[in-house]
C-alpha cells in the first residue's frame, strides 16, 4: 500500500513538475535563486516513475523524458528575441522603459548587430553607444541628447558620424518595424547610457501610420566579415579585376574565368560612403538593375554590321560607343539612332522595357505603314510621335507578316491572313498563296511590326548569387558596406574631433 | 468473421466521426469566402484565453501530424498488401489490414482538426483568410472534391478487405489502395501551394539564373495566375520532402504503436506478432529517412534561391541554432535506428559475429552527427566575433560548412546501410565459393566509397558553392546510391542459396529495445512540428512574404525555447490522442485473430 502510495504520489508530482516546467513556473523553493528550476524536479521525477513503474506509466515517463529532453535542449541555446510588447501592457516608468528598450535593442530591433556598447570592442559598422546618453547632446550643435536620439531612430541618414556610411535602416520599416512605443522604450535605454532618463511622450518626425503600405524587401543580416570579404573581392569573385579600389592591388598574374573580361566599371574606393547598403546589395544580386552612367554595355546593328561595346553617352540623337578593335584597341564611335537597322517585332507588348524607342506597323484596315518615335504604350495601344503629332494605334490593327522557309530553301514572305494545324495562308506580293503545312521546314515567325532599339545591359556577370557562398556573399557585402572611401586614420581622427 | 461485433461498433463511431469531419469541412470551406468578406474590414479578432497565434498553430499541428500520419500508412499499407498478394503470405495482408485499421481510426480526427483549423483561421485571420481565398479559390473547391475521393477510397479499401478477396477481386482491392494514395498525395499537393505561396509568393524564372518573379505589384495586388500561384518556387520541394517525410513518420508511429502492444502483450503470440510489426515499421521509417536529408537539401537550396536572405536567416542567422537542435534529433534518430538493428540481431543465433563492428559503427555515427550538430554562422555581437577571432571558429567553424554536412550525412547513412546489411546476414552462411571473394568486394567498396565521399568532402571547401552545389554533392549521393545498389545485388546473389544456421525468434526483443521505437516516434514528431516553426518563421512577420504584414500582436518570432515547449504541448495532446483513438479502435478486438509468426521465417528480413 505505502509503494502504491509512493508510486502515485511521484507520477502526480512528474506530471506537475512537467507543467510547470512548460509554463516556465519561477524556480522551487528558492525561485530569485533559481534553485532549484522545474527541469531539474522533472528530471528526478521522471526517473523514479521509470524505476518504480511498470507497463504503462513507464511508458509515459520514458515519453514525458524524451518530449523535455528536447525542450530543455532547445532552452540552454543562445539566441536573441524578436518578441514585440503590448503598448497598453507597458507601465510607463523609466526603469520599465530601460528593461524592455534593452531587450528590443539585443533583439527585435537589432541594433546590436551594428552597433557596440564596449569601447574596447574594435570598430563595428556602426559607432560604439557607450555613453551615448551624454555624448548625444554634444553630435549636433542646438540638439538635446533626446532629440538627438529620435532623428537617429527616426532618420538615420539626416546626420551620419563621420566614418560611418548610410548604412542604419530606419528601425519602423519592414522589416525591423518597432512601434513608436517600442522605438521610445529604446531610446529611453540609449539614455540610460551615461545619461538622464526622460520619458515623456514626444511627437515622432515620421508618421509611421502613413507609411505601414511600404513594402520593402528584407536588407541583409550583415553578419559577414569586411577581412574575408576582401579576400573574396580580390581572389574568389576576382571583382578587383574591373572594380578598381584605391590601396587594394590586383594580384599578379590573375586569370578571369573564361568568357569573362576585363571591363571599365566604377571605382568601388567610396561606394559604400555614397550609396545605401540596399544599392549595393542590388548590384551584386542584379547588377542590371541600375547601371551607372558609362559603365553600360551596348549592342547595336547598323547598315548589316553589329557594333558592341560600352555606352559612353547618350542623347536623343545619337549615341557614342566605346568599341575595341581585333588588337584591342579601343576607339569611341558616334552613331545615329536613326541609323539603327529595324528588327522585326514578334510580339508588340512590354516596347518599352525591350528598349525600343522607334515602331513602323502596317495598318490592317488602311494598308498605310507608319513609323515614328515611341511615345506611350498599354496593354491595347501604342502611341507613335508622327510628324510633330502623337498618334494612337490600336495594337490589333497591324498587319501581320510572317516568314517561312519551305524545304526547297524558298523563302516566303507575306501578310497572314490565316493559320490552320495544315494550311498558313498568306498575300504574296498581292497574290493570296496557301501552304501546307506538311511543306514547311522553318517558321512561319511573325512580325507585327519593326523596331529600333537600344538595350543598355551592364557588362557584369549576373551569377554571384550562384557563384558565391552565402558565408561568401555575406563577407563580400560587408567588405563593401565598409568602403566608405575614409581610412581608418582619417576616421579615428574624425571621431575624436566630434568627440572633441 | 474477422470483424467482431465491437469492432464493428468502432466502425460506426469512427463514420460518425468521419462524417461530422466532413461537414464541418464543408461548411466550413464552402462558408469561408463569404465569411471572409464580410470580415474584410477585419484583420484580426483575439482567440480567447491562448490567443489567436497559439490556437492555430496547435490545431494546424495537430492536424498536419495526423493528416502525415493517415496519408503516409496507406502507402506502405499497399506494397505490403501487393506482397502479400504475390508471395501468397496471409500474414502480409493481415499486417497491412492492421495498419489500414490504424488509419482508419485516425481519418475522422485529421478531418476534425482540419475542419477546427479551418473555423480558428477564417475566424481570427479574416484579412489573410479572405487574401488567400481570393488567390486560392478553385483549388479550395477541389480540395473538397478530392477529400471526398479520398473519404470514400479508404471506405472501399478498408471495409472491402475481407469481401474483396481472390485474384481479380484482389486485384480491383490493390487498385482502390493506389487510387487512395494518389487522392491522400493529390490533397497535400493543393493544401501544400496555399501555404508554401505563404513563403515564397514568386515563380521561378528562366535559367541559369533561376531569378524569383514576384506574383504581385508593389499595391501587393496578385498579378499571377492561379497555376503560377500554386506553383510557386518551393511548392514542389515541400511537397516532395512532406511525402517521403510521411513515409518516416507513419512507419515511425506504427512501430511505437507495435512497440507499445510489445509490451504490453501476455502472451508469446502476440510478442512474436508485435515484434515482427514493430521490425516491419522501423524498416519503412528507415527507408523514408534516408532520403529524407536530400529532400530537405533540395529545400532548402530552393529557399535560398527563392531569396537569399531568407536563406541566411534561416541556416546562418535566426533560425540557426533551430538546425542544431534539428541535428540532434536526426542524430537520434539516426543513433536509434541503428540501435534497434542491433538489438534485433540478438534474436538471430549467429548475429553476435558481427558485435565486433559496432564500437567503429557506432564511433562514426557519433562524430557524424557531432559534425552534423555543428553551427557556421550564429548571432553575434561584434565583441562577441572578437573574442573568437571572426565570426566563424578558425577550426570547428570549417565543420559547420554544408560540404562537411553533407559528407557526414552519406557516412551516417552508409553506415546505417551497413548495420541493415549485418542484420540481413545474421544467421545465414553464404555456400557460393567465392564468398570470400565477394565479402573483400563488398569492403572494398565500403572502403572506395568512404574514401571517394570524405575526399570529395574536403575539395568541397575549396570550391565554389556553384560547382559544390550541382556537381560535388550529387557525386557524394550517387557514391552513397550506387554502394547501396551494388552491395544489395552482389549480397542477394552471395546469399540466395545460404544455409540458415537459425531461424528469427520473433517476440525475444529486449523492452529496451521498443523503448527505442517509441523515442523514435517522439523524436518524429518532435522533428515535424520543429521544422513546422521553421517553415512557418522563415516569413517572420509577414503573412505572405514581403506582400502582406503581419500586423497582429504576434507579428514576432518566438525564441526557440518557447516554440519547443509549444511543440512539446503539442505533442502530448498527439500522444494522448493517437493513444486514445487506438485504444478505442482494440477495444472489443482482445481476440486475437490470425496465426502469429511464430514458427515461420521473416520474410521481412529476408526481402
Amino acid at each position: 500500500m505505502q509503494r502504491k502510495l509512493i508510486r502515485i504520489i511521484s507520477l502526480i508530482l512528474m506530471v506537475v513538475s512537467f507543467i510547470a516546467y512548460i509554463a516556465k513556473a519561477p524556480a522551487f523553493p528558492i525561485a530569485s535563486e533559481n534553485l532549484l528550476p522545474w527541469s531539474t524536479w522533472f528530471f528526478i521525477f521522471a526517473l523514479a516513475n521509470i524505476i518504480l513503474w511498470q507497463s504503462v506509466v513507464k511508458l509515459l515517463s520514458f515519453s514525458l523524458m524524451v518530449i523535455w529532453f528536447y525542450a530543455f535542449a532547445a532552452s540552454v541555446v543562445p539566441e536573441t528575441s524578436t518578441a514585440t510588447f503590448d503598448p497598453n501592457a507597458i507601465d510607463r516608468t523609466p526603469d520599465t522603459f530601460i528593461e524592455i528598450g534593452e531587450i528590443i535593442f539585443n533583439g527585435k530591433g537589432k541594433c546590436n548587430t551594428c552597433h557596440t556598447l564596449d569601447p574596447s570592442a574594435p570598430k563595428s559598422r556602426c559607432p560604439d553607444l557607450t555613453d551615448i546618453g551624454t555624448h548625444a547632446a554634444t553630435r549636433q550643435p542646438g540638439m538635446t541628447a533626446k532629440e538627438y536620439l529620435i532623428e537617429s531612430t527616426y532618420e538615420p541618414h539626416k546626420f551620419l558620424v563621420p566614418g560611418y556610411s548610410n548604412i542604419m535602416p530606419p528601425v519602423w520599416k519592414p522589416p525591423i518595424s518597432l512601434s513608436e512605443i517600442e522605438i521610445e522604450t529604446v531610446i529611453a535605454f540609449l539614455q540610460s547610457q551615461g545619461g538622464e532618463v526622460d520619458i515623456t511622450e514626444f511627437e515622432p518626425p515620421v508618421d509611421i501610420g502613413s507609411a505601414e503600405a511600404v513594402v520593402e524587401e528584407l536588407p541583409p543580416l550583415l553578419t559577414g566579415d569586411v577581412e574575408r570579404g576582401k579576400k573574396v573581392f580580390v581572389e574568389g569573385a576576382k571583382c578587383i579585376a574591373c572594380h578598381a579600389v584605391a590601396g587594394v592591388e590586383q594580384p599578379t598574374g590573375q586569370t578571369l574565368d573564361e568568357g569573362v573580361e576585363v571591363v571599365a566599371a566604377p571605382e568601388l574606393t567610396d561606394i559604400a560612403g555614397l550609396n545605401s547598403l540596399r544599392y549595393i546589395e542590388e548590384s551584386v544580386l542584379l547588377p542590371n538593375a541600375q547601371i551607372v552612367s558609362g559603365y553600360g554595355s551596348v549592342t547595336v546593328k547598323t547598315g548589316g554590321a553589329t557594333i558592341q561595346g560600352t555606352l559612353v553617352t547618350q542623347d536623343n540623337e545619337q549615341i557614342t560607343v566605346r568599341v575595341k578593335d581585333a588588337a584591342g584597341n579601343e576607339e569611341e564611335r558616334t552613331i545615329l539612332l536613326s541609323e539603327l537597322d529595324p528588327e522585326p517585332i514578334e510580339e508588340l507588348t512590354d516596347l518599352t522595357g525591350k528598349g525600343y524607342f522607334w515602331i513602323q506597323v502596317t495598318l490592317a484596315d488602311t494598308g498605310a505603314t507608319i513609323s515614328g518615335d515611341l511615345v506611350e504604350e498599354d496593354d491595347e495601344n501604342i502611341t507613335l510621335q508622327i510628324g510633330g503629332e502623337p498618334q494612337t494605334i490600336s495594337k490589333s490593327n497591324v498587319k501581320v507578316q510572317a516568314t517561312l522557309i519551305d524545304f526547297d530553301e524558298n523563302v516566303i514572305v507575306g501578310e497572314l491572313i490565316e493559320e490552320t494545324e495544315d494550311e498558313v495562308t498568306l498575300i504574296v506580293d498581292g497574290e493570296e498563296q496557301i501552304i501546307d503545312t506538311f511543306d514547311i521546314d522553318e517558321g512561319p515567325n511573325y512580325s507585327r511590326a519593326f523596331g529600333k532599339r537600344l538595350v543598355v545591359t551592364s557588362p557584369m556577370p549576373n551569377n554571384f548569387p550562384l557563384l558565391l557562398s552565402v558565408s561568401d556573399m555575406s563577407d563580400l557585402l560587408a567588405y563593401l558596406a565598409s568602403l566608405t572611401g575614409a581610412t581608418d586614420a582619417t576616421a579615428a581622427e574624425e571621431a575624436e574631433a566630434t568627440a572633441e | 468473421m474477422y470483424l467482431t461485433k465491437h469492432s464493428s461498433m468502432n466502425q460506426s463511431k469512427n463514420r460518425l466521426y468521419l462524417f461530422l469531419g466532413l461537414f464541418i469541412i464543408y461548411l466550413l470551406l464552402t462558408a469561408a469566402t463569404v465569411f471572409a468578406q464580410d470580415a474584410t474590414d477585419t484583420e484580426y479578432r483575439p482567440f480567447p484565453g491562448i490567443g489567436s497565434r497559439n490556437a492555430a498553430w496547435i490545431a494546424a499541428q495537430l492536424h498536419l501530424l495526423f493528416g502525415s500520419f493517415i496519408l503516409g500508412v496507406p502507402m506502405f499499407a499497399v506494397v505490403i498488401e501487393f506482397v502479400g498478394m504475390k508471395t501468397k503470405d496471409k500474414r502480409y495482408d493481415k499486417m497491412a489490414q492492421e495498419f489500414i485499421k490504424l488509419c482508419m481510426g485516425a481519418f475522422s480526427t485529421t478531418a476534425l482538426m482540419g475542419g477546427v483549423l479551418v473555423f480558428i483561421l477564417i475566424w481570427c485571420y479574416p484579412k489573410v483568410m479572405n487574401k488567400l481565398s481570393g488567390i486560392f479559390g478553385p483549388t479550395m473547391i477541389f480540395y473538397v472534391i478530392l477529400f471526398f475521393g479520398e473519404t470514400f477510397t479508404l471506405y472501399l479499401y478498408s471495409y472491402g478487405w475481407d469481401r474483396m478477396q481472390g485474384r481479380v477481386s484482389k486485384m480491383w482491392h490493390l487498385f482502390l489502395g493506389v487510387l487512395l494514395n494518389v487522392f491522400g498525395t493529390a490533397i497535400m499537393f493543393v493544401s501544400n501551394s496555399w501555404l508554401t505561396y505563404q513563403t515564397s509568393p514568386a515563380i521561378m524564372g528562366p535559367k541559369p539564373a533561376h531569378e524569383a518573379i514576384p506574383l504581385h505589384d508593389e499595391s501587393g495586388a496578385f498579378i499571377g495566375t492561379l497555376w503560377q500561384a500554386v506553383n510557386n518556387y518551393t511548392w514542389m520541394p515541400v511537397n516532395i520532402h512532406r511525402l517521403i517525410g510521411n513515409i518516416a513518420f507513419g512507419g515511425a508511429i506504427v512501430g511505437a504503436y507495435s512497440a507499445f502492444r510489445f509490451l504490453a502483450a501476455k502472451t508469446k503470440e502476440d510478442k512474436a506478432h508485435y515484434d515482427w510489426m514493430g521490425y516491419t515499421g522501423n524498416f519503412i521509417a528507415l527507408c523514408g529517412l534516408i532520403p529524407l536529408p536530400f529532400a530537405g537539401y533540395w529545400l532548402g537550396r530552393e529557399i535560398y534561391m527563392f531569396n537569399n536572405t531568407m536563406g541566411i536567416n534561416m541556416m546562418g542567422s535566426l533560425f540557426s541554432w533551430l538546425f542544431i537542435i534539428q541535428a540532434v534529433m536526426i542524430g537520434v534518430l539516426f543513433i536509434g535506428a541503428n540501435y534497434y538493428l542491433w538489438s534485433g540481431m540478438t534474436r538471430i543465433a549467429g548475429g553476435e559475429v558481427y558485435a565486433r563492428f559496432r564500437p567503429y559503427m557506432i564511433a562514426i555515427i557519433v562524430i557524424s552527427v557531432a559534425v552534423w550538430m555543428t553551427p557556421r554562422t550564429l548571432i553575434m555581437s561584434p565583441t562577441e566575433q572578437a573574442a573568437m577571432g571572426g565570426p566563424n571558429h578558425p577550426l570547428v567553424g570549417l565543420f559547420g560548412l554544408m560540404t562537411a554536412k553533407n559528407t557526414v550525412v552519406n557516412l551516417i547513412i552508409l553506415t546505417t546501410f551497413l548495420s541493415f546489411l549485418f542484420y540481413r546476414r545474421s544467421g545465414k552462411t553464404p555456400t557460393v565459393g567465392w564468398r570470400k571473394a565477394g565479402n573483400i568486394i563488398i569492403a572494398a567498396i565500403f572502403g572506395l566509397a568512404v574514401a571517394a565521399i570524405v575526399t570529395i568532402g574536403i575539395v568541397g571547401f575549396k570550391v565554389n558553392t556553384d560547382f559544390r552545389v550541382n556537381v560535388l554533392t550529387p557525386i557524394q549521393v550517387l557514391v552513397a546510391l550506387a554502394v547501396m545498389i551494388l552491395v544489395t545485388v552482389i549480397d542477394l546473389i552471395m546469399y540466395r542459396k545460404a544455409r540458415s544456421s537459425s531461424e528469427i525468434s520473433w517476440g525475444q526483443m529486449t523492452d529496451r529495445s521498443q523503448y527505442v521505437l517509441i523515442l523514435l516516434a517522439i523524436t518524429f514528431t518532435s522533428l515535424m512540428g520543429l521544422m513546422g516553426y521553421a517553415r512557418s518563421g522563415l516569413r517572420e512577420a509577414w503573412h505572405i512574404f514581403g506582400v502582406m504584414q503581419d500586423t497582429s500582436p504576434d507579428a514576432h518570432t518566438p525564441l526557440l525555447a518557447d516554440a519547443v515547449n509549444m511543440i512539446a504541448v503539442i505533442i502530448v495532446i498527439f500522444f494522448a490522442l493517437v493513444g486514445f483513438i487506438f485504444w478505442l479502435g482494440l477495444w472489443g478486438d482482445k481476440k486475437k485473430e490470425g496465426s502469429p509468426p511464430v514458427e515461420a521465417e521473416a520474410a521481412t528480413g529476408d526481402d
